[in-house]
């Protein structure tokens, strides 16, 4: 070995500039091709993607030896690698990672069949050659990220509720790590889509806008629950490109009705979406990207995964607190007059105002059933509690985020509506609004037989 | 070009468009068998194809010493041509190669080559210091490295490489 610690190669394991691969048969014949992924496997390992049984693959599995070489995007330093093959990894962490960055390239391409990984192929690095060659300097007195990462998540502990969290959030990314476009998005249980209650960056909020599982770098890293991220976006696409000719460039995100318009970069550079888990289970993600190439890189993506961890505990211990918080100050909803026709369709729980659509899902027949409460009985005051026990609004099981949806609801009313508000009214409690005469009307309701 | 002697009974003539390819500014990896089925591998600066079909590959001396001493003692060789804008690309074998000294025709070709390749490498999105940097070489480092191509495969990446031209 030459001294060199795979860790100091990471930079050249992005696949910002192609990597190559050279292997030989059992006569000693070699073979040389580009390879997709070189994935950074630990301190003295790495993964190649394998997607075809192709010569190369037939020559690893004879020889159980290779060659890549790979370089330093900055540096511009060439290093020659010399790799002999452990095992094959078809399903775990090491193997979900890889082919959710394959399959994030998919899915942005409409090639998911074609770019398809069959396995994470592991090899222990033997020896690290360093090639000659000139070798530009890197930037000077970069920032810390180890500092800036911290920062954030200090920013986090002062966060009294969910909604504040997400707030110090997506703040501190752009202030601590430079990080202008980011997002949160929190998981259904019972669909698995996810939609978005948090954002920064963006000409619209795009609260509430959803993403299916395994849509986008955003669902796929939802799905499988580990990172994903695409850090030159062209390269990827003019790789997949190169896959199917025909290949459609489809939207990250699909286009349905009474969708609100997803708020993510028209011509993004660099992606990465980071699961939130609690207890193991992706509940979230946080989603940040840029239009710079290569923008998150394996140090960002630990950075990330170490706040996206950080949020995930603050999340559960906001939801554990049992004190009550002292009620804040009533917000002051300009005396009452018009009216709003508020219009609830019971197929997809969606509710317009005044025939613009509001929300969807379980927010949306949370709403209804607040103002049913409030038509019916006057009330303002409810409790999370007794939505969590009403089996009228579908809540799963699990109803772990219900606060978000909260979050969610009142982000939009705030939005859309200044004759409805929704405002918290202590731990657990919440408060409904009013500022106009509400007419509520249910069209797909079923009456009942007279 | 050097030598124009005359093909060997296995050779492949390559068609037009891989003519073209290999000589268009792309990338160029050189690969070879070392001491104990070690594969050694390395990046070449351009290329160059005779009339009669042999090909010249330059490439520099002094980070492929290994390389280029198997090569030297007989071990057989792979190239891959890749371009920059699609990722087309072929790979051709041959079971020698020649090692020659770069002489004063390759430089402007090579040149010429070296500033498509950079062109190529902008276009889909590095930047210029990148892509200058990244075909960096000492001119007179070079070497000429010729081989006869005995097999040529379709390298463009998806289900389809591999297949032998010709099979």
């Amino acid at each position: 070995m030459t001294g060199l610690c795979l860790d100091g190669l990471r930079p050249a394991l992005e696949g910002v500039i192609a990597s190559v691969l050279a292997t030989c048969d059992a006569t000693g014949t070699p073979n040389v091709s580009m390879i997709s992924q070189v994935h950074y496997a630990g301190p003295e390992r790495v993964a190649l993607s394998y997607q075809f049984f192709n010569k190369t693959r037939r020559n690893i599995m004879e020889t159980r030896r290779a060659t890549v070489l790979v370089t330093d995007p900055e540096t511009l330093a060439h290093y020659r690698l010399t790799l002999c093959y452990e095992d094959t990894h078809t399903e775990g962490p090491l193997f979900e990672s890889m082919k959710a960055k394959l399959a994030g390239i998919a899915s942005h391409h409409g090639v998911e069949d074609v770019f398809r990984l069959l396995g994470s192929d592991v090899f222990r690095v033997e020896d690290i050659e360093p090639m000659s060659g000139p070798v530009t300097a890197p930037p000077p007195n970069r920032p810390s990220l180890l500092a800036a990462t911290r920062r954030v998540c200090a920013g986090l502990a002062g966060a009294e509720d969910l909604d504040g969290l997400f707030d110090a959030l997506t703040g501190g990314l752009g202030a601590h790590l430079g990080i202008r476009w980011s997002m949160v998005l929190i998981a259904e249980p019972a669909t698995g889509r996810l939609y978005t209650v948090a954002t920064q960056g963006y000409p619209v909020t795009g609260v509430g806008a959803e993403v299916a599982p395994g849509e986008g770098v955003i669902g796929v890293a939802a799905r499988e629950n580990a990172p994903i991220r695409i850090g030159h976006m062209t390269r990827d696409y003019r790789y997949g490109a190169a896959m199917s000719d025909g290949a459609r460039r489809s939207g990250l995100f699909c286009d349905v009705p009474r969708l609100i318009p997803f708020p993510g970069l028209a011509a993004p550079r660099s992606q990465i979406a980071l699961p939130i888990s609690e207890c193991g289970e992706a509940v979230g993600v946080l989603f940040a990207e840029s239009d710079e190439i290569n923008r998150f890189g394996y140090e960002e993506e630990d950075a990330l995964a170490l706040v996206a961890a950080h949020l995930g505990a603050r999340m559960a211990l906001l939801r554990q607190e049992g004190a009550e918080a002292p009620d804040p100050p009533r917000a002051q909803l300009p005396a009452a007059q018009g009216q709003v026709t508020v219009r609830y369709f019971n197929a997809d729980q969606s509710v317009f105002l005044d025939g613009d659509y509001l929300i969807k899902g379980v927010a949306g027949a949370i709403l209804w059933r607040l103002l049913r409460e409030h038509d019916a009985r006057g009330r303002t005051e409810f409790t999370t509690r007794e939505l969590r026990l009403d089996p009228g609004l579908r809540l799963p099981a699990q109803a772990e985020n219900l606060d978000a949806r909260l979050i969610l609801l009142r982000k939009r009313l705030d939005e859309r509506c200044a004759c409805l508000k929704i405002e918290k009214a202590g731990r657990g409690r919440f408060r409904l609004l009013p500022g106009c005469r509400l007419i509520l009307e249910e069209p797909d309701a079923v009456s009942a037989p007279h | 070009m050097a030598d124009e002697s005359p093909m060997p009974s296995e050779s492949v003539t390559l068609p037009p468009d891989l003519r073209a390819l290999a000589q268009s500014g792309c990338g160029v990896a050189v690969a070879s068998c070392g001491p104990g089925g070690t594969p050694l591998l390395g990046l070449g600066a351009g290329c160059r194809i005779g009339v009669g079909g042999r090909v010249r590959v330059l490439l520099p001396r002094a980070p492929n010493l290994a390389l280029l001493t198997a090569l030297e003692g007989g071990a057989p060789v792979a190239v891959t041509f890749t371009a920059t804008r699609d990722h087309c690309s072929f790979q051709i074998k041959a079971r020698r190669a020649r090692l020659c000294p770069a002489c004063s025709d390759d430089l402007p070709e090579i040149d010429r080559q070296m500033a498509l390749f950079q062109d190529g490498l902008v276009e889909i999105g590095y930047s210029r210091l990148q892509a200058t940097g990244y075909c960096a070489h000492q001119r007179a480092d070079l070497m000429a490295l010729e081989l006869i191509p005995e097999r040529v495969f379709t390298q463009t990446p998806g289900p389809g490489a591999g297949t032998e031209l010709g099979a």
